[in-house]
């Protein structure tokens, strides 16, 4: 049970003029699953470093359960980290992989071989621990970096994108036994992912980085249904989000936007009463596919609904759904629609807009419009 | 029409294996004629083709070569010598072998300001020819007492293989990746627990490698030991100069060719039995994490 802070943690290398990592401050509750998200060069693995002690910090304070931490060297920090490679010891067999830090630390042997033995039986890689790593899966060395990790119950653990080297279908399965795994040891954890499926299914809080900033911090409702910005609105969620420049009217029922199809057909959606001030100005409309469905029926009295006819222009059926591309006001908007209700392309469907989650971005700053 | 692949005679595979096959020969003729020659009498070498074999097989060339050839002055063959070669050799290929390694293990994965240029500058060594360094190491060995001793002789040889075994760790270290390394430092190894716990059990291609290297190099080396080594701790390779310079009445070709044979064949010995490592130290492509 560890509480982490990261307190204005600025990273510049040596060489380069523009930092890294720039001011990141993130509180990290004891037992917390935190996963930072980013696209590549986004200063992710960066930040994770120098939680390990891997690399310096140039200004700021990493503070472990209240102790300043920042100086100290990876062995004196009590972190347990997990690679992309699994980084096994090649020339030992998975049980002296996973004996190895105990035996640096002068644990005495029963001591040692009882927690392998705990840990193999957490990881159900019991029967693989006189192998060595060579001879082993993707998904068995996956387990037996996990196992090592466990097996010094370190104070925390730091995942760097542990899955990215597995294939879609083990992937799938691994995260779940990590999510199994955290559940039933509640211990606090600093996961690295570019995969955003794996940050909404695993995470209890989100930080979402760019360029070494931080964008927003929140669990993945927060940061799905209600991203601080246009950068983490089109980053979480797949398809993305699309983004529709529209002006904002005063209708008759309240505020209105239009948005045109490709084909000149053009309907009023109705927008949140918030927007009052932008009356006559741009604002960008983020909608995601789920936004944008088939007609139906229960929804049809509702407020905030609209309906339209719109040409399709690509259909993508992915099973569950029919991923069907249609233009608005010149840019590309997915809709998700429920493949009993067949569309085909270019044909011209009647959709229903469900603008109540839909969310607004001011043009000029990118933020996000929010709700007075 | 079905395509059947042939997998008779074709005249192209026939040229290929022809060139092999004499290429093969032309190599192979030289250590013919040394073996064969060694074998023969003196009587048998004057008289017969050189390509002939023994009429009468004696291993008179050999026992002599060993035990009672003269060298110069002293006539007690080049046993002697061949040991001096031993222990100016092992010491020399371990030591420099083993800092080579220690070398590579800081320059891939310890890097320090500077590092790169280091490593540029110590590559440099590898194409200093040896008559450069002559004097300047004279001076250096009388200062240090070492002259006209083996010591001094490995002295000479480590400093100088430094640069080529660096160059081969420092390439199979680079090719290791550092996850391994975070992983050990994580787990609480320093410094030395990485480089012994970790890499060097990793490390037996490279080490074959170097090994077989610096055991040809030093084994072989000539200038170094007429050079730096006198008298009783003269390498084998002096001690076979000067057999074979020796002219006291008629020349003993098969003495001459059975103590080079001596010479050669401990280089010999150590590629067949390492030689398969050496290969495949040399094509190592990146550990597997």
């Amino acid at each position: 049970m560890s509480q982490l802070e990261l307190r204005s943690i600025r990273k510049t290398y040596p060489g380069v003029a523009e930092e890294t990592l720039k001011g990141i401050d993130i509180d990290i509750a004891s037992g917390e699953f935190l996963i930072l998200v980013g696209p590549s060069g986004c200063g992710k693995s960066t930040l994770m470093n120098t939680i390990a002690g891997l690399e310096s910090i140039t200004d700021g304070a990493i503070v472990l359960n209240g102790e300043d931490i920042s100086g100290m060297e990876p062995k004196d920090r009590d972190i347990a980290m997990v690679f992309q490679s699994y980084a096994l010891y090649p020339t030992m067999s998975v049980r002296e992989n996973i004996a190895f830090g105990l035996k640096i630390r002068g644990l005495p042997k029963h001591e040692i071989d009882q927690e392998v033995e705990r840990v193999a039986d957490l990881l159900q890689i019991s029967q693989l621990l006189n192998k060595k790593p060579a001879n082993l899966s993707g998904g068995q060395q996956q387990r037996v970096a996990m196992g090592r990790a466990l097996a010094r119950r370190p104070r925390i653990y730091l995942f760097d994108e542990p899955l990215s080297n597995l294939d879609a279908k083990l992937r799938v399965e691994m995260r779940t036994e990590i999510k199994k795994l955290h559940q039933r040891l509640k211990t606090t954890i600093v996961y690295v992912t570019h995969d955003q499926i794996e940050a909404m299914t695993l995470a209890d809080r989100i930080a979402v980085l760019k360029d070494g900033e931080l964008q927003q911090l929140g669990t993945p409702k927060e940061v799905y249904d209600r991203p601080e910005n246009l950068f983490v609105a089109g980053f979480m969620g797949s398809p993305a989000m699309s983004f529709v420049p529209v002006t904002v009217e005063q209708g008759d029922n309240g505020l209105q936007a239009e948005v045109r199809g490709n084909d000149g057909r053009a309907i009023k959606l109705p927008v949140p009463e918030f927007l009052a001030d932008r009356v006559g100005r741009e604002v960008i409309l983020g909608i995601r596919p789920e936004h944008i469905t088939q007609p139906q029926d229960q929804k049809n009295d509702q407020t905030l609904v609209a309906k339209g006819e719109f040409t399709i222009e690509v259909t993508e059926p992915t099973g569950p759904d029919v991923i069907a591309l249609i233009q608005l006001n010149d840019t590309n908007v997915h809709c998700r629609i429920d493949p009993e209700h067949p569309v085909e392309w270019g044909e011209i469907a009647e959709l229903m807009f469900d603008m109540k989650k839909v969310v607004f971005f001011d043009p000029e700053t990118e933020k996000r419009i929010a709700p007075h | 029409m079905t395509d059947v692949v042939r997998t008779g005679f074709r005249p192209s595979r026939v040229a290929i294996y022809g060139v092999l096959l004499l290429a093969a020969l032309v190599y192979l003729i030289p250590l013919f004629i040394m073996l064969v020659t060694s074998f023969k009498t003196p009587m048998d070498i004057r008289t017969g083709n050189l390509m002939a074999l023994p009429t009468d097989w004696t291993t008179i060339g050999w026992t002599k070569a060993w035990s009672e050839a003269c060298t110069g002055v002293e006539c007690n063959g080049i046993s002697g010598y061949f040991w001096n070669s031993f222990k100016m050799t092992v010491p020399a290929v371990l030591i420099s072998t083993l800092l080579g390694a220690f070398n590579g293990y800081v320059l891939s994965k310890w890097k320090f300001r500077g590092s790169d240029l280091f490593f540029g500058m110590l590559l440099f060594g590898c194409f200093v020819p040896f008559q450069v360094v002559l004097l300047p190491m004279a001076a250096t060995l009388g200062q240090l007492g070492l002259a006209n001793t083996t010591t001094g002789l490995v002295l000479v040889h480590v400093i100088y293989g430094v640069a080529f075994t660096t160059l081969f760790f420092r390439n199979y270290y680079v090719a290791i990746p550092d996850a391994l390394i975070k992983a050990a430092r994580l787990d609480g190894a320093g410094f030395f627990t990485i480089f012994f716990r970790i890499l060097l059990p990793m490390s037996t291609p490279i080490f074959m490698v170097s090994l077989i290297w610096q055991f040809t190099q030093i084994w072989n080396d000539f200038l170094f030991g007429v050079v730096f080594a006198s008298g009783d701790s003269q390498p084998i390779t002096v001690a076979l100069n000067n057999l074979v310079n020796t002219s006291t009445g008629v020349k003993e070709y098969n003495v001459d060719m059975a103590a080079a044979m001596i010479a050669a064949l401990p280089t010999l010995v150590v590629y067949i039995v390492a030689g398969k490592y050496f290969i495949r130290g040399l094509t190592a492509g990146s550990v597997k994490g």
